[in-house]
């Protein structure tokens, strides 16, 4: 199958700190793929090296069959990408429809969205006129996710989806994430295997900044000795 | 409402507690008295929020003190003075800069150039400052021998005072055209724009972009021809343009230099952003540093351009009317002689001063509120003060909104100059007292906060007036027959009492959020 995302063999630095020492991610069109790995193996770097907020040293990036690597990240994000940050970095001084207007990379596509994203929460709706201060951890997700996908995004980099989130709203956000994955791609970060194990179709481990295993989900769920191995026991 | 009470409760109580002082500081004096100081601090707060907030805006979004902010406001007031008083001046400069800017213009389309050359790695070191280095000699040749009609700063007659002052009374000293005599005028042009490409090539090659390809297309060269396009019109119609400037109704000529004033403001920031600060985005210490010097150069600059007297720029007729039926006695009144006083609670109250200064203040407070607000770019502002990282993982070019907001700030400190020049006049130093007026007025009311500005702009300009007022009629002490006068110095000292009192109960200022 095609790879929208070729990770290969990148090192990013955060000041002096060599924190990704070689990290391959191939992510094949239309999948979900979860990034798995315990707490500062490197996931959330290497989805910021992606993007472009930090800058890999070596390696290469290719997005969509360019290379992207050492790009500005507004020209990488324009290319396609939703990026949505661990603790979501909902814009506080804005309403949540203007959270989303802001997402808009050509004018309209709000509105050309609009019925869609409703449609995947609810919720969001009938907060549309509130300021992001007063949305719930829940609600700030949701709203987190719905600005990806405002504009086409090819490939949606979603970072802890479920962090902090009460089990009833994990399994909406499932659900969420698996009707929008039918439009895009998308790379997971996911602390909670039980919650990446329902969703993705493919997994890359991390481990202290290397990319040490990766395949199909199937695999992995059988594969016990890897899960206690990486991830502990879960 | 009652969680909203309870929310801002030190703040409700902060400004109940000003009010009361101020309501106090009305029974002490007249009621002509009381209206003029109130409206004086309304201008003075004027003047420091177009300062404040454009400084603002800036840290906010950019993360940079700009400490040339107050020498900026300052240039803004000088370039308002050169066009107002000496157009013919204004006109000459015109081609010549168009041609200096030009070659920069055009800073998309080297990149584009130079990567498809090779050159050898020492080549590479060597070419920029080569580059850089010939168009220096071509700008030091032809510049002094380029013709501009301007005053001379060593001579009496001949200097902006006098200028300055003939202009206020209605004639204006003849000026004896100018003509190139040393070089041909066509070897000037060619010259200066030569030296502007070679200039901005080598500023290119500075730069190690790694990856960048950019694209080269018609939009790269607009700027360029329209440039270019001043340049040639500025030299053909040079003489029509001075006379058709010189024959407008000072009115119109005032609007002209406020006009000039902003936009030359705004092209220095967005210049100032996008060759000097944009490179040291990762270093905020030479950031610091680096507005610091630049406050410096711009005050010796000034210094070496227009001398160090003060004068002051005249006040267009509309405002500056005398004789039959002045002071005028209502705003009907005033309307039909355009006197340079009015009669209010019985107080002469100057109108240019004190009327008008405030009302462009509320002017621009509103506007660019509504800027921040219902606009995209207003959107991106507000975004971005928040959290620049995620703005532009969303796809949104952030840097042409730096540049933008630079830009704009630096507009609002020229336009805050120009208008401040014909009522405090203009001198070296107007930057630096008004500068440290703006910082007090925005730790008052919140570093980023952009109602907060102009809040702490107010309650700097009334305590300043307030405290200058009773220096003059003098505080009566209860109870005993002594009376207190406060001395000038207490003036500044007072807002920065107020400052460290507020911050002591608010630390985030009056309207700032908690981080």
């Amino acid at each position: 199958m095609e790879n929208i995302l070729d990770v290969q063999d990148i090192h990013t630095f955060i000041a002096q700190y060599h924190i990704l020492q070689g990290v391959n991610v191939r992510v094949p069109k239309g999948s979900i793929t979860a990034l798995l790995g315990r707490n500062g193996a490197g996931k959330t770097t290497t989805l910021k090296s992606i993007i472009g907020l930090l800058t890999p040293r070596q390696g290469r990036v290719v997005f969509d069959g360019q290379e992207v690597q050492g790009m500005r990240p507004y020209d990488i994000a324009a290319m396609g990408i939703g990026f949505v940050p661990e603790h979501r970095a909902i814009f506080r001084d804005l309403t949540v429809e203007e959270n989303l207007k802001l997402a808009e990379r050509t004018k309209g596509d709000y509105l050309r969205k609009k019925e869609f994203i409703f449609d995947l929460f609810p919720d969001l709706k009938r907060l549309i006129a509130l300021p992001g201060t007063s949305l719930s951890g829940g609600q700030q997700q949701m709203l987190a996710i719905a600005r990806a996908l405002v504009a086409e995004n090819k490939l949606l980099l979603i970072d802890e989806p479920s962090e902090g989130l009460a089990p009833v709203l994990i399994e909406h956000m499932m659900k969420a994430i698996r009707e929008l994955s039918k439009d895009s791609t998308v790379i997971l970060v996911e602390q909670n295997f039980l919650v990446a194990s329902q969703l993705a179709q493919y997994y890359v481990i991390i481990e202290e900044g290397r990319s040490v295993q990766q395949g199909s989900m199937k695999d992995l769920v059988n594969d016990k000795p890897a899960i206690h191995r990486y991830l502990g026991a879960a | 409402m009652n969680s909203f009470l309870r929310k801002n409760l030190v703040l409700i109580g902060t400004l109940v507690v000003i009010a009361a002082l101020f309501a106090a500081a009305a029974q002490g004096m007249d009621k002509q008295d009381f209206v003029i100081t109130l409206l004086r601090g309304l201008a003075v707060g004027s003047i420091t929020f177009l300062v404040a907030s454009g400084f603002s805006l800036i840290f906010g979004l950019l993360d940079v003190l700009n400490l040339a902010h107050g020498t900026l406001f300052m240039i803004g007031a000088y370039i308002g003075w050169t066009v107002f008083v000496r157009p013919d001046t204004f006109v000459d400069i015109l081609t010549p800069l168009a041609l200096i800017l030009s070659g920069f213009a055009l800073a998309d389309v080297y990149p584009a150039l130079t990567t498809r050359t090779r050159l050898g790695s020492s080549m590479k070191r060597i070419l920029p400052w080569m580059l850089i280095v010939v168009s220096l000699l071509l700008f030091g040749y032809i510049l002094p021998k380029y013709p501009i009609a301007i005053w001379d700063v060593g001579t009496y007659a001949q200097s902006p005072v006098t200028f300055a002052f003939m202009t206020s009374q209605g004639t204006r000293l003849p000026v004896a055209p100018i003509a190139f005599s040393e070089i041909s005028s066509a070897l000037a042009w060619v010259g200066l724009l030569l030296a502007s490409v070679l200039a901005a090539l080598g500023l290119s090659l500075f730069g190690n972009d790694v990856g960048q390809t950019r694209s080269v297309n018609w939009k790269n060269f607009i700027v360029f021809a329209v440039l270019l396009l001043i340049a040639i019109s500025g030299s053909i119609f040079n003489d029509p343009f001075t006379n058709f400037l010189l024959g407008l109704s000072s009115n119109w000529l005032f609007v002209f230099s406020v006009l000039i004033a902003v936009l030359s403001g705004a092209g220095l920031g967005a210049l100032m952003e996008s060759a000097l600060i944009r490179p040291l985005y990762s270093r905020p210490i030479y950031q610091l540093m680096l507005t610091l010097g630049l406050s410096a150069i711009g005050i010796e600059m000034v210094r070496a351009i227009w001398g160090r007297p003060e004068f002051v720029m005249p006040k267009p007729v509309f405002f500056n009317g005398t004789g039959d039926g002045c002071p005028a006695t209502s705003f009907a009144d005033w309307w039909t002689h355009n006197c340079s006083t009015i009669l209010l609670w019985d107080g002469r109250v100057r109108v240019y001063n004190e009327i008008f200064i405030p009302l462009v203040g509320l002017f621009v407070l509103i506007s660019i509120w509504l800027l921040l607000q219902r606009t995209r770019l207003g959107m991106v502002i507000r975004a971005g003060v928040q959290d620049r990282e995620m703005v532009e993982a969303l796809g949104i070019n952030v840097r042409r909104v730096f540049t933008m907001v630079f830009a704009l700030g630096v507009g609002l400190a020229a336009l805050g100059g120009v208008l401040a020049a014909p009522s405090s006049g203009l001198s070296n130093v107007m930057g630096e007292s008004l500068f440290l007026n703006a910082l007090i007025a925005l730790a008052i009311g919140g570093l980023t906060n952009y109602p907060g500005a102009a809040l702490g702009s107010v309650l700097v300009g009334l305590i300043q007036q307030f405290i200058i007022k009773y220096g003059q009629i003098g505080i009566a002490i209860p109870f005993t027959d002594m009376v207190f006068k406060p001395s000038p110095p207490l003036v500044p000292a007072s807002t920065v009492l107020l400052m460290v009192i507020i911050l002591l109960i608010l630390p985030n200022g009056l309207l700032g959020k908690k981080e």
